[in-house]
């Protein structure tokens, strides 16, 4: 053992620097988010609760047509639906059963109408899991809840139906981006054919 | 003083020193549990700060309110005993462990003139309270019936009685350079020197002591009776609510005892060493109590940053450190004081 380390032994130099680190950490800034008294803001983008986005006329605008159910990989939608009066497609029940969803947004990117999103409420907490079986009237008021948080601009994305968007041809499939869809025109008109 | 008031009020006798000692008792009973319940909000505060978190902060402002809090929720907590368990013993272990923590305060001069037993034996009396503590951590961990209490009554057994030998060595040079062992006239013999303070001439006994007290208390980094990792709480795993805290209660008074006797017997008690007050002579109008109080938590802060720095040692190194090290160092630093002592 040289010299050095025996000098190091014997001042235990290394516990004595360990302190000197530890006391210099004690009056640094604490990183600590009181949390319910400072929220943070959820980052662009982030998945949390879903909801049914609500026409400006009240009620949703989800028609029914189950890609979000069929895209589930957990398979916690169900739409039951059924022939309204005027020979419309209505949808008497759409429930998402929460606990059950891993929120991978797959049914927002699949839906043709931007009808389901997931906000960014991450609040949300129960004592039974029935709280947490989401149907169209909870959802709608989830997304009211959302909407009630956001500026009014931020919902034109949504609040512009993008049914405007889908003039629809005669017996073409609709199209969710009309700008995607002049980008690869010749994609398309080659799938059409 | 107390003294005093209390023969104006019209009594005499020995009933005078009798209710000014159950005075003077309630006085520090009460000063120590407030003490107790506070180094635990101060300890939090330490290390959350240490680890860039903020420790309690809701109850109350800065969470001042904490430990009144931690308080009554653990004397209104259910008090569960294990079916398993012996209950006799279960439930005199931890009054054990406070009595003799306690015990330990009756020498203690808070300053000069304060104590509750000024006897001749103060050391030998603290030493013999804090190996008694011992037996309220050995019988917790055996009448819980519980794997992990029983390792850590056992761990503690261990640790405790080859630390003590190191602990009681490792003040022999103070014994001998003072030449008593009343922890006021080990105070008033540092007195006596330029520097005030025993930590000077005595710094091998003054290392051997701090390390040995932390593993006499049982605190960080050598808390392996209750390594949390290990043994989710060690002897006091299968305790809850008010006999819980009263192991703690034991922890914390143990830290304040060993504070107070590393501040006597090292550190010069209640006075400032004597080239300061010659340097600053107004410091001479400061209370004793102020300089012993800032000595105290100093330490206690000492023990919260070592407990915030360092891990937890191994058990086999634990046991070679204690009697491979600390133990020749103690027996050293007594030949050396001796030799000084006799022929200086």
């Amino acid at each position: 053992m040289g010299l050095k380390k025996i000098i190091k032994k014997v001042f235990m130099l290394e516990i004595l620097k360990g302190m000197a680190l530890t006391f210099r950490a004690l009056f640094k800034r604490p990183v600590t988010r009181q949390y319910p008294r400072h929220k943070r803001e959820p980052f662009g983008g982030f998945r949390g609760l879903h909801a049914l986005v609500r026409r400006p006329d009240g009620d949703a605008v989800c028609v029914g047509c189950g890609l979000c159910a069929a895209v589930c990989p957990s398979k916690c939608i169900k739409i039951h639906t059924s022939i309204g009066p005027d020979h419309k497609k209505v949808v008497n029940r759409y429930e998402v059963e929460v606990l059950r969803c891993l929120y991978c947004a797959l049914c927002v990117e699949a839906c043709p109408y931007k009808a389901v999103v997931l906000t960014d409420i991450y609040e949300y907490s129960g004592f039974t899991r029935e709280e947490f079986y989401m149907t169209k009237d909870k959802l709608l008021a989830n997304w009211d809840r959302f909407a009630d948080s956001r500026k009014k601009s931020y919902f034109a994305n949504f609040w512009r139906p993008l049914l405007s968007d889908f003039k629809s041809g005669k017996d073409q499939a609709r199209l969710l981006d009309v700008s995607r869809a002049e980008k690869h025109k010749d994609i398309y008109i080659e799938a059409g054919k | 003083m107390i003294e005093s008031v209390i023969s104006s009020l019209g009594i005499s006798g020995f009933a005078v020193s009798m209710i000014a000692l159950l005075v003077k008792i309630a006085i520090v009973f009460g000063v120590v549990m407030l003490h107790v319940a506070y180094a635990t909000y101060f300890e939090r505060k330490v290390i959350g700060h240490v680890q860039l978190r903020l420790g309690p902060m809701t109850v109350g402002p800065h969470g001042l309110l904490q430990p009144i809090a931690d308080g009554i929720k653990s004397f209104f907590k259910e008090d569960i005993i294990p079916s398993g368990a012996d209950r006799h013993v279960f439930k005199i272990a931890p009054v054990i462990s406070v009595f003799a923590a306690l015990g330990c305060l009756a020498v203690v001069p808070f300053f000069d003139g304060f104590v509750l037993a000024n006897i001749n034996i103060g050391l030998l009396y603290i030493f013999a309270m804090s190996s008694l503590s011992a037996y309220g951590i050995v019988m917790a961990g055996w009448s819980s019936n519980s794997k992990y209490s029983f390792l850590g009554g056992l761990r503690s057994t261990a640790q405790v009685i080859s630390y003590e030998v190191a602990l009681g060595l490792s003040l022999v040079g103070v014994m001998i350079m003072s030449e008593s062992l009343n922890l006021t006239q080990i105070v008033e013999a540092q007195q006596k020197y330029w520097h005030g303070m025993f930590i000077i001439p005595q710094f091998l006994g003054a290392f051997v002591f701090m390390i040995a007290a932390f593993a006499e208390t049982n605190r960080a980094p050598f808390d392996l009776p209750e390594a949390e990792s290990e043994l989710v709480a060690g002897f006091f795993v299968e305790y809850s609510g008010m006999r819980f805290a009263l192991f703690y209660m034991a922890e914390y008074i143990g830290m304040l005892v060993m504070s107070s006797i590393s501040v006597l017997c090292f550190a010069g008690g209640w006075t400032v060493p004597p080239f300061v007050i010659n340097a600053f002579p107004s410091l001479a109008a400061v209370p004793g109590i102020v300089w012993f109080m800032l000595k105290i938590y100093f330490h206690v802060f000492v023990y919260y940053w070592i407990r915030s720095t360092l891990p937890r040692f191994r058990y086999d190194h634990l046991m070679a450190l204690g009697w491979k090290v600390l133990i020749p160092l103690a027996l050293l630093n007594i030949v050396i004081t001796a030799l000084i002592k006799y022929f200086c």
